[in-house]
């Protein structure tokens, strides 16, 4: 795994969970500026994917490659998913939702770093 | 504060502070499936007991989730059933893994009152179970019965 990568995915998700929090706590729904922090999130992960699969195809391999290939996965999946929550609900339980998912986020990584570096059976 | 402006004939459970436990149990659902999936598929034959279990939780997180989401009575009826479900569960498969470690050679989501998930799946249906109980529709009184206890 790219270390830094992770790293800087983390910092981000949690950048954008205090800023969620924050709007939240003032009674604002989610906005254009919310939903194009989610896109850079997005970005990041995407990277996070790429990069991978290229190691991936490369090996060697995590022992559980199917364990980690879904957390990718789901990794990718949960900004669209806030940006969904964020439409359907109109309040400021809009971002507080998305702030709960970027706090998570981090912590999936974390298990996505120790899938990768588990040692082989 | 207009926050509940739609909020008229009360069968938006979902909506406002719901949504937020909505999306947890989601989370739940999708981690859990996730496992269990793996589990089953990847190595069934080491922990047949958790897998079984954990493909078990999985179901009831999915059910609890889509309940928690709809409006309506019989949603909430299925609502409390799972949430109930889930607190047996979580209690009842923490002691066994406390008391019984040797069954559980692997974790489930449920194992050690679900330490592994920083103790959520413990905290989750009690926060379903009160939040169901708050956002009972106090239009009951048109039936002309109380609000039923126990």
């Amino acid at each position: 795994m790219v270390d830094l990568w992770t790293t800087v995915v983390q910092l981000a998700s949690l950048a954008l969970a205090v800023w969620c929090g924050i709007s939240a706590f003032r009674g604002q729904p989610m906005l254009v500026p919310h939903l194009v922090g989610i896109a850079v999130l997005e970005v990041l992960l995407l990277v996070q994917l790429v990069l991978s699969i290229v190691l991936l195809v490369r090996g060697p391999q995590p022992p559980d490659t199917v364990t980690f290939v879904s957390y990718l996965v789901t990794l990718v999946l949960v900004p669209p998913a806030c940006a969904v929550w964020g439409f359907m609900e109109r309040s400021k339980w809009g971002p507080a939702v998305i702030a709960f998912a970027c706090l998570v986020l981090p912590v999936l990584m974390v298990r996505l770093e120790q899938i990768w570096n588990a040692p082989v059976a | 504060m207009p926050e509940t402006e739609h909020d008229t004939t009360g069968t938006t459970r979902a909506g406002g502070p719901g949504r937020l436990l909505v999306a947890v149990y989601a989370l739940f659902a999708v981690a859990a499936t996730g496992r269990s999936t793996v589990q089953i598929l990847t190595r069934f034959e080491e922990a047949p007991l958790a897998y079984s279990l954990s493909a078990l939780a999985a179901v009831v997180y999915v059910v609890a989730t889509v309940a928690l989401a709809r409006a309506g009575r019989v949603s909430r009826g299925v609502a409390l059933a799972s949430c109930t479900v889930e607190l047996v569960g979580v209690i009842a498969v923490g002691l066994f893994t406390l008391l019984v470690p040797e069954a559980f050679p692997d974790d489930t989501v449920w194992s050690l009152f679900g330490r592994g998930y920083g103790f959520v799946p413990l905290v989750l249906p009690v926060l379903g179970l009160l939040w169901l109980r708050r956002s009972h529709p106090r239009s009951a009184a048109s039936t002309g019965e109380p609000a039923g206890r126990g």
